[in-house]
């Protein structure tokens, strides 16, 4: 009982800090994108929950930054707006290490709101081939210092990802739920086939499909997303094919255990399908999907995101997302496999 | 309350899940896509919920199903 009260405590406590914590500050844009040298020019930079016209005139420093040797500091910076940041850059004669052109990465600190980092923001571009020997002093010496931290609680602030990034509590912990639930059926399955009891069958069939009721969440959950941000719900990722390769193997399992007329040699079977099921599981959701290419948030390293993925404010929410939906899952198994126990005695199996 | 039962109302419920944010993005383009995409998210927990109610009902309609026979045999 007193699990099924936690599950609602905490996925109450997931709803509202995943949806109420804001977002940090980001830099969305810059316009234009592109710049000569010996330019004057003014950048417009188009911010994402900034708060431009709330700090002194003074307060907001801007640069252009090319790395920790080289950065250009603008010379002035207007607020437009709270999101539009007018900063004025004074281009330098020659870029560093003599190329012809380089991607400076724009870097907005403001006093509340924090550092922002917008990668690749400008390109700047050598206006004549001669490369003078010294570097004019456009490039400042002592490039950025001091950045400010924002303080108290927000979620990280990703382009491209914006709100979604809140999916985290939603669609990420089904997968977790998946794999406990699966994990429990083979376990289930397993004593099956140790000892025959049809309370041991029971148990593994409903957690099965509990964890495939979670499986297909994911997946259309996953596909809703996909569409706002890949442009199409299906475009053939390696981890959407093999999520459905396996959420497939197991709706097999269903199949197998309906198509015998004799309940035992059924759920035999079955049990049998299931430790197959679950070995395969493992390398189509975790081992192939690390070897392809694919476009889905934390793609580099781990299947679902790295630890560069998720601070310590979403760790606050991720962790009792996670036990929050798994105990749900476990609830829902949990009826399935009683109104099961009654059937089965109704019938006159057990 | 057989109504709420039935396949009919599942397959509304299905529809409205599916053609309601569809319907919104056709009067405004970025209704999925403007304030920072917050309404993928407002959709993707609205699935979630269906998709529980729909075990739900589907276990209920069981359970129904299975309280008939048990009255029937006393």
């Amino acid at each position: 009982m007193w699990w099924k009260i936690l599950s609602v405590v905490l996925l109450i406590y997931v709803l509202l800090a995943g949806m109420l914590v804001p977002l940090k500050s980001g830099i969305q844009r810059a316009e234009p994108a592109y710049a000569r040298t010996k330019q004057e020019i003014a950048v417009r930079f188009y911010g994402y929950n900034t708060m431009f016209s709330k700090a002194a005139a003074s307060g907001i420093r801007t640069w252009l930054y090319y790395d920790e040797t080289y950065a250009l500091a603008a010379s002035r910076c207007t607020a437009l707006n709270d999101t539009i940041l007018e900063a004025v850059f004074r281009m330098p004669a020659n870029l560093p290490e003599g190329r012809q052109s380089a991607y400076l990465n724009a870097i907005i600190d403001h006093p509340a709101a924090g550092a922002s980092l917008l990668p690749a923001a400008v390109e700047l571009t050598q206006d004549s081939g001669i490369v003078a020997a010294t570097l004019d002093s456009a490039w400042t010496a002592r490039p950025v210092h001091q950045l400010h931290v924002q303080t108290g609680f927000s979620f990280p602030y990703q382009n491209v990802i914006y709100e979604s990034i809140r999916n985290t509590y939603f669609h990420v912990p089904m997968w977790f739920v998946l794999l406990f639930l699966f994990g429990a059926s083979v376990w289930y399955s397993l004593r099956y086939l140790r000892q025959p009891a049809p309370e041991n069958d029971r148990r593994a069939s409903a957690y099965a499909g509990t964890g495939l009721l979670f499986g297909v969440l994911g997946l259309l959950t996953g596909m809703i997303w996909a569409n706002y941000t890949w442009g199409k719900p299906w475009s053939n990722d390696i981890k959407q094919l093999m999520t459905a390769v396996a959420l497939l193997i197991y709706l097999a399992y269903f199949i197998l255990r309906r198509s015998f007329d004799e309940y035992e040699k059924g759920a035999r079977l079955a049990a049998v399908y299931n430790i197959f099921a679950f070995a395969s599981l493992i390398p189509l959701l975790y081992i192939v999907p690390r070897m392809f290419a694919s476009l889905h948030p934390g793609a580099t390293g781990n299947p679902a995101f790295g630890s560069q993925d998720l601070d310590n404010t979403m760790r606050a929410v991720f962790y009792p997302a996670i036990l929050g939906w798994t105990l749900l899952g476990l609830w829902l198994a949990n009826l399935r496999i009683r109104y099961q126990r009654l059937f089965d005695k109704a019938m006159g199996l057990d | 309350m057989k109504f709420f039962k039935s396949r009919i109302f599942f397959t509304i419920i299905l529809f409205l899940a599916i053609s309601l944010p569809a319907a919104f993005a056709e009067g405004n383009r970025d209704f999925m896509r403007e304030t920072g995409k917050i309404n993928v998210v407002v959709a993707v927990i609205l699935v979630i919920f269906l998709g529980i109610v729909w075990y739900l009902v589907r276990l209920e309609r069981k359970l129904t199903k299975l309280e008939h026979q048990t009255k029937d045999d006393q």
